[in-house]
């Protein structure tokens, strides 16, 4: 995903009352990432489960939070989602980087990159893929469905590799 | 002093409006056990981050003290956590360890704090206050005096095992515990 568009979807989810952006950062939106640091609104933790106690620690004070991280931390959450987020039913939006979404990413990306749809379906998670064209639009569904009380999934391909 | 026993002392000294998050296992078990008046944030699963949920809710309820029940078990579990509360340093964090030196809710193995000061360790990661208590009078003093100084605030309070004294679990849903701790 572009600059301009990572830039202009946090300023989109910022205005639309997300007040806290939690995480371990991934380079597929280090844009995002960057324009949440200069608004002083991110704060990087050491893992992904961190990351997930403390947004829901905000929303359980009325702040609503979304949580950032790359597949991998994705795969080390599972049990922090169904045993803390799903269990009490803390409405979260989770921003994940699908690494190994091209065949020739980095070798480490591979599997988990293959199987990130079914773990999010195992989990019935509810995701959606964001494009450069229709990702305001996946944001507002995100945004809906926090304020009906559920958690959700916004997905950034890696369309590069480096 | 069992966890139960240090508990209770610990309850004498926090206020109706502060905020606890207590551990899974046996400290959610006993906390629910000695008294329910207060709703704490109980939690079920998720070993380990009693620490995170606590920093999330000191640093946006900064009105209020949070004290978060934690275990030497899941504390270790996350460690990186004493990073992030030390490097942010909310003034109204109290983070208090009941440290048995073992994992006993699962049958009492042995844990690392047998061998390794998580006092040391916090106070290192930038906590501003940090103390060790084996006794019941020691651990008055502490909390009368922590009321005066700012957070981020360890207490350790080195326990012995309960006896497989079980407490009962908790007979709320996830749900309903949350609700109530949102409410009040």
């Amino acid at each position: 995903m572009k600059e301009d568009i990572q830039r202009k979807l946090f300023d989109h989810l910022l205005k639309n009352k997300i007040s806290n952006f939690v995480g371990v950062p991934d380079s597929t939106m280090k844009y995002f990432i960057d324009q949440g640091l200069k608004k002083k609104k991110v704060l990087i933790t050491t893992r992904e489960e961190e990351a997930i106690g403390i947004a829901v620690g905000m929303i359980l004070s009325q702040s609503n939070s979304l949580v950032f991280m790359q597949n991998a931390g994705f795969a080390n959450s599972i049990s922090t989602i169904t045993s803390l987020v799903q269990l009490y039913q803390i409405p979260m939006i989770f921003l994940i980087g699908w690494r190994g979404f091209l065949e020739n990413d980095a070798p480490e990306h591979t599997k988990i990159g293959k199987i990130q749809p079914k773990l999010l379906q195992a989990l019935s998670l509810q995701s959606m893929v964001l494009d450069e064209k229709s990702w305001k639009k996946s944001c507002d569904w995100a945004l809906k469905l926090i304020r009906d009380g559920k958690s959700c999934a916004l997905i950034i391909p890696r369309q590069f590799v480096d | 002093m069992i966890r139960k026993a240090a508990m209770v002392i610990a309850l004498e000294h926090i206020e109706f409006d502060d905020r606890i998050i207590a551990a899974n296992g046996f400290i959610s078990r006993d906390l629910f056990s000695i008294s329910d008046t207060k709703p704490a944030f109980y939690m079920i699963g998720s070993m380990g981050l009693a620490s995170s949920i606590g920093l999330g809710i000191a640093l946006k309820d900064t009105g209020r003290k949070v004290f978060v029940f934690d275990g030497d078990g899941n504390i270790l579990m996350n460690l990186g956590s004493l990073t992030t509360i030390g490097s942010l340093k909310p003034k109204n964090l109290i983070h208090v360890i009941f440290d048995n030196s073992v994992h006993e809710s699962t049958g009492s193995q042995p844990t690392n704090t047998n061998f390794v000061s998580i006092e040391k360790i916090a106070k290192t990661c930038n906590y501003n206050h940090t103390f060790t208590t084996k006794t019941k009078n020691d651990f008055e003093k502490i909390l009368r005096k922590i009321k005066k100084l700012n957070g981020p605030i360890m207490i350790v309070v080195k326990i012995q095992k309960s006896n497989n004294k079980k407490s009962p679990r908790i007979n709320y849903e996830p749900l309903e515990i949350k609700e109530r701790f949102m409410l009040s």
